[in-house]
């Protein structure tokens, strides 16, 4: 059972490199581009909001601000990769000097706290940066969108090992204990704001790795658009109809939530987010799990029957 | 200067009205209702069809808060009452996803509906105002401050000396004993529910007097918590006293920073006041 799905993802793995190899349609690769960014930033939302249940409205904070810092970089003829570090690194320190004091808001108010860092820093970039930031000319010449596939592969797989690595180890355990009972992790003797902490420090390097991966596909835009709101419903949206907390459901969700985008692309009004709202609702009342839990809890044998009411 | 504090004082009435709502259905039972905001933006568009029709809007009050009583009461009943029976902290928490998935969906049916233009009510008289010493002083402003101060007069009369307002004060102190004393608890929570929402109708009309489109809900949701916060969680009488401070805060930040950082300040001042009062200002301790 487990060689078969290491080879199932190694078999994946190899499809999606020879990929654009083999296709050369701009639109699929484009869309593949969107897939990998979307799982980046739900996976990273994931590691926060699902494993260690702190769940966070602000993404679009730590997006926003890698996108900002790698772009700066990258169009001041810095390498992309060492850019996109800067990038991760930069988002990382946002997350480390405002994202902690959050941290040490009770309960519920983290989430509310940091919608409201999100928010700052979109007001705060719309105005330092008003107009849209343009590739010079030389970089639009250069343009290879194989090489953002790449990296946005690179990236997403880099996540997903990362959130993976984490969750199965020790620290994982931790996490998962602070989601599940926070003042019993504490008498455990888990050090709870260490690993919260920790928990921030890394969701937040990889949503700004993320946004790098924006910066860099994104021939033209508003400093301001990686910072908008919508980048932190996104992997709230995704992560929870996918299933909360698994490694499988961000990418799900993500999935879905392409493909419905990409069916009612033509109408006005933004009918996926319509659909995905409604969905959200009724997982969160109905299916704390997410769509992965529906199969489980209706499996007869299953002994991984979530008996808890409610998200956690 | 002056001018400057009159406008942050009748938008501060405002923030207080908006905070109410938002006050009594988290202090009665832990629900953070993150749509408030939404609810708000929807009645200004049913006051925005009212008015097409002839109706004034502060006339449309009384019917914006039927239909959201209305409104309140199913959505209680069909969704927001599956989440009573748990702890408190799975409350806050799970009643914010809720709403926060209400939220997307009511913003972009809304968009859908009336498209993402920006609209307001345009009475004859909207743009009227009177002049005390040298301050200019808005007509509806105004009305607005008056409307808030008639509504906590009213609330406060209501939960302290009707029986039904005397069991919602009971409930949000503790609703086990509540129910142990012959309440019912889910009765209460319906109730309270609804009148938060009707309570949105009046920041509804006001400001749909000003400017809205249907994305700005998450806005006036943020000016409401940050008055929440600020008079302390569970504390309905310190809510309008925070709101002027809030629009003071405001109008003195626009006065020195200019305009685009006005939503900052009040967002900044929440995050400080979250870290360095975890528990709120003067709110009632929540147990994890």
């Amino acid at each position: 059972m487990r060689l078969k799905i290491i080879f199932c993802v190694l078999l994946i793995i190899l499809f999606l490199t020879l990929f654009p190899l083999m296709v050369k349609s701009e639109y699929l690769l484009n869309l593949l581009i969107m897939f990998f960014l979307y799982v980046t930033i739900a996976q990273s939302w994931n590691l926060l909001g699902g494993v260690t249940g702190q769940i966070s409205l602000g993404h679009s904070a730590f997006f926003g601000m890698g996108a900002l810092i790698t772009r700066l970089f990258w169009v001041e003829k810095v390498p992309i990769l060492a850019a996109l570090m800067g990038g991760g690194v930069s988002s990382m320190l946002l997350a480390g000097i405002v994202g902690i004091p959050c941290l040490r808001m009770r309960l519920a108010y983290f989430p509310i706290g940091t919608l409201a860092l999100a928010i700052i820093a979109q007001i705060a970039v719309g105005n330092i940066f008003p107009l849209p930031g343009s590739l010079p000319s030389e970089y639009i010449v250069a343009y290879s969108i194989s090489s953002r596939y790449y990296l946005a592969l690179l990236v997403a797989l880099l996540t997903i090992s990362l959130v993976y690595g984490m969750t199965r180890s020790r620290t994982g355990l931790a996490l998962v204990a602070i989601r599940d009972d926070e003042g019993a992790a504490e008498a455990m003797g888990v050090k709870t704001f260490k690993y919260k902490v920790l928990a921030l420090l890394v969701s937040s390097l990889l949503a700004g790795l993320g946004g790098g991966i924006y910066a860099y596909h994104q021939v033209s835009y508003y400093y301001y658009t990686p910072f908008e709101l919508s980048w932190s419903f996104l992997p709230t949206l995704t992560t929870f109809i996918g299933g909360l907390g698994t490694m499988v459901g961000p990418i799900v969700g993500s999935m879905c939530f392409l493909a419905l985008s990409e069916i009612f692309a033509i109408s006005l009004g933004e009918i996926h987010i319509l659909i995905f709202g409604f969905t959200f609702i009724l997982i969160v009342l109905f299916f704390p799990g997410g769509l992965m839990s529906i199969t489980q809890r209706f499996h007869p044998f299953s002994l991984m029957r979530s008996k808890k009411k409610g998200v956690s | 200067m002056g001018q400057t504090l009159v406008y942050g004082i009748l938008n501060g009435a405002l923030y207080g009205i908006i905070a109410l709502g938002i006050a009594l259905v988290f202090g009665v039972m832990r629900y953070l209702n993150l749509a408030h905001g939404s609810f708000i933006i929807l009645g200004a568009y049913g006051s925005l069809f009212l008015f097409h029709l002839g109706i004034d809007p502060f006339a449309s009050i009384p019917v914006l808060s039927i239909v959201l009583f209305v409104a309140g009461a199913i959505l209680f009943k069909t969704s927001f009452s599956r989440l009573t029976t748990f702890s408190e902290g799975n409350k806050i928490k799970n009643s914010l996803l809720l709403s926060f998935g209400l939220m997307l969906l009511i913003e972009n049916l809304a968009t859908l509906i009336w498209t993402g233009d920006e609209r307001s009510i345009t009475p004859p008289y909207s743009g009227l105002t009177f002049g005390i010493f040298d301050l200019r002083i808005p007509f509806i402003g105004l009305a607005g401050g008056i409307l808030a101060l008639v509504l906590i007069s009213f609330l406060h009369l209501f939960l302290t000396r009707t029986y039904f307002g005397k069991s919602i004060m009971a409930v949000s102190q503790d609703h086990e004993a509540a129910s142990l004393m012959g309440i019912n608890v889910n009765r209460t929570f319906l109730i309270s529910f609804a009148i938060s929402l009707t309570l949105a109708s009046i920041p509804s009309v006001l400001i749909g007097l000003k400017a809205f489109s249907p994305t700005g809900g998450i806005q006036w949701f943020n000016k409401g918590i940050i008055v929440v916060m600020l008079s302390g969680i569970g504390n309905i009488y310190g809510v309008l006293p925070a709101g002027l401070f809030l629009g003071i805060i405001e109008a003195i930040s626009v006065f020195i920073f200019g305009a685009p950082y006005r939503e900052v300040t009040g967002l900044a001042l929440f995050v400080l006041i979250m870290i360095l009062y975890p528990t709120g200002l003067f709110g009632i301790r929540i147990e994890s």
